[in-house]
């Protein structure tokens, strides 16, 4: 049993790297934030990552996370973990929706259906303001402070696309053609990324 | 009068089947009042309690609702119960807001019916009641008492985030009926400070003041209808919000009634007044614990056909809030004046006054709050000479609260 697992993992480790991307800006400064994906130009049998639940919450007044990737076709539910209600809408041509004024858990899970960035708004709250990038791939992430996001992707060719709430046009993405192998990489974007404003809120701060 | 009342619980039966939002607080306080009997029974103390109060009053009660109709339709609505100086229960507030979801990044909504133009930063908290000092500004305290409006109000934000910017902005016009009364307690009585909400259909009373039984004067009841309609004109205002990041929050107001002063309902005894003010008011947050919030007005009121009561008056205050953890301490100071600008030498209107509020809040749960304050002013009225008061009076008020909400 054991020489059979030792197998097992062999073989999968020689299947896929685990390969770390590091995003930076214009000036050479590492980018956090930036949602990036892998899909691989040859088709194949890309699995769809399974079982994975997706929440976007309202909590204290913002949207938590402020910027949630997932997987096309998958289902996001959108607890409201404050004591008010909320009135969550988008107008995003990925996927327009509005779940009407609600305490708790709305009736049930949205499923992202098409590809490509929706832009979350709160009719109640005007400052609130999130992001859910639905990806066409299971090879994605976030990259953090230092501007780094591990894949664990097999070898291959694919085309790396970016994406930073900072773009000039939110809906657009970067992309750009890689070969993994078994060494790391970088990209540079191509254009300037604006900082994201953080605004912190209370409970008097509606009226 | 009533119909205010009748339109706001048929709008309460049409709305009963929407998602409704119904939010309840009951305040009752333990007060140490002062020996000046208040104007709500026709002293001329400043505050809203006196000895005759002292002990275990309702100090708020109220019902704050939402319902939403369509995804654009909501109506709103604030019940207030007192029993000071009688028991009484109405609308202080009872609208219909069309917000409909739009794509544009410029967010508009309307209002429609009776409501607060949102020119003061220190009542956010349900029913307009402060969560800083029990005691309201004496700016707060007249615009509870005497100013609000019946009519329409358009509202066009600029929400910074949605345009990269850490700066948002908010445009208000509106265009209202009634109030036109507003500023006969100003003349008579003078600022005040409490927290006394004067509901839609209420009549406010104040001392019997000499010049009232003057021929001039004698169509002048002894109480004041704030937001009768006298003259059939209409009054509007004018607002700008500035917000930076929310840490800076702006707002000023021009607000004229459009009052005839020359129109009066004999029926009621109430004249229209030609009243105008500028209010500025500003937030800032030092940060997430300690705020700063200060307020300034500055305005003119006038009636009778000759304009023979004709006043100006001015308002500012500072308050200081701090937080830690459950415990909130506030502490404000006031100062109010009105001038006579008119040659009625037999009704003299002018008045000044500073005052001092500390509160202290605790927040036991999410439902109980229990509270101190301690407020102190003094005052002059040129007019308590006629009533053989002391035109110099210093009051006092110490209250003990507990806040139950819902």
């Amino acid at each position: 049993m054991k020489f059979i697992t030792f197998v097992l993992l062999a073989f999968i480790s020689v299947k896929s790297y685990a390969v770390t991307v590091t995003i930076s800006d214009l000036d050479q400064q590492t980018v956090a934030n930036v949602v990036a994906w892998l899909t691989p130009l040859q088709a194949s049998e890309n699995k769809a990552r399974t079982n994975q639940s997706f929440t976007m919450s309202q909590k204290d007044r913002q949207f938590t996370p402020h910027v949630l990737v997932v997987e096309q076709n998958a289902e996001v539910e959108f607890p409201n973990l404050d004591s008010i209600m909320h009135h969550v809408y988008s107008f995003s041509k990925s996927k327009a929706f509005e779940l009407k004024l609600y305490r708790e858990q709305p009736q049930a899970p949205i499923t992202f259906d098409q590809a490509g960035v929706v832009e979350l708004g709160c009719n109640i709250h005007d400052w609130m303001l999130g992001y859910i990038v639905v990806v066409d791939s299971p090879f994605y992430g976030i990259t953090n402070e230092q501007g780094q996001f591990s894949f664990d992707v097999p070898p291959g060719e694919y085309t790396l696309s970016v994406w930073h709430e900072g773009f000039g046009d939110i809906s657009s993405t970067e992309s750009q053609t890689v070969t993994v192998s078994d060494t790391d990489f970088n990209y540079q974007l191509k254009q300037k990324v604006t900082p994201r404003i953080a605004i912190g809120v209370d409970e008097f701060d509606e009226y | 009068m009533n119909i205010r009342v009748v339109l706001g619980f048929a709008l309460l039966a049409v709305v009963s089947n929407a998602t409704a939002q119904v939010k309840g607080l009951l305040q009752v306080g333990a007060i140490k009042g002062d020996s000046y009997a208040t104007w709500q029974e026709g002293g001329v103390g400043l505050y809203r309690y006196d000895t005759d109060t002292d002990g275990i009053v309702l100090t708020q009660g109220l019902i704050d609702f939402r319902a939403d109709i369509t995804s654009g339709w909501s109506a709103h609505g604030v019940i207030n119960a007192y029993q000071d100086p009688e028991p009484t229960l109405g609308f202080s507030q009872v609208y219909l807001q069309y917000k409909p979801l739009t794509s544009s990044k410029y967010k508009w909504h309307v209002r429609a019916g009776g409501f607060y133009p949102l020119l003061s930063l220190e009542n956010p908290d349900m029913g307009w009641i402060s969560p800083y000092n029990y005691t309201n500004s004496a700016i707060n305290s007249w615009i509870g008492e005497e100013v609000r409006t019946l009519g329409v109000e358009a509202t066009i934000k600029r929400p910074g985030r949605s345009f990269n910017s850490k700066h948002s902005f908010a445009f208000v016009g509106a265009t209202f009926k009634g109030n036109d009364p507003a500023g006969t307690l100003l003349a008579w009585r003078g600022f005040a400070m409490h927290d006394r909400q004067t509901t839609l259909n209420e009549e406010v009373a104040f001392a019997a003041v000499a010049s009232l039984d003057t021929p001039q004067l004698q169509f002048q009841a002894n109480q004041v209808l704030p937001f009768e309609e006298i003259d059939g004109r209409f009054g509007y205002y004018a607002g700008v919000h500035w917000d930076y990041l929310k840490k800076s929050q702006f707002r000023f107001y021009y607000y004229d009634n459009n009052g005839d002063p020359a129109a009066v309902n004999y029926s009621t005894g109430q004249y229209a007044w030609d009243t105008r003010f500028a209010s500025a008011a500003w937030l800032y947050k030092f940060n997430a614990k300690t705020r700063l919030i200060t307020q300034v007005m500055s305005g003119s009121t006038a009636m009778g056909d000759t304009r023979g009561v004709d006043n100006r008056f001015y308002s500012h205050f500072v308050l200081l809030s701090h937080k830690m953890a459950s415990h909130r301490l506030s502490i404000r100071y006031d100062y109010f004046e009105v001038t006579d600008k008119d040659d009625w030498a037999f009704d003299p209107n002018a008045s000044h006054g500073e005052g001092v509020t500390a509160t202290w809040r605790y927040q036991l749960s999410p439902q109980w709050q229990l509270g101190i304050e301690g407020s102190a002013l003094h005052s002059q009225v040129d007019n308590r000479a006629a009533m053989d008061i002391a035109e110099k009076v210093s009051q006092q008020q110490i209250s003990l609260n507990a806040q139950w909400r819902f």
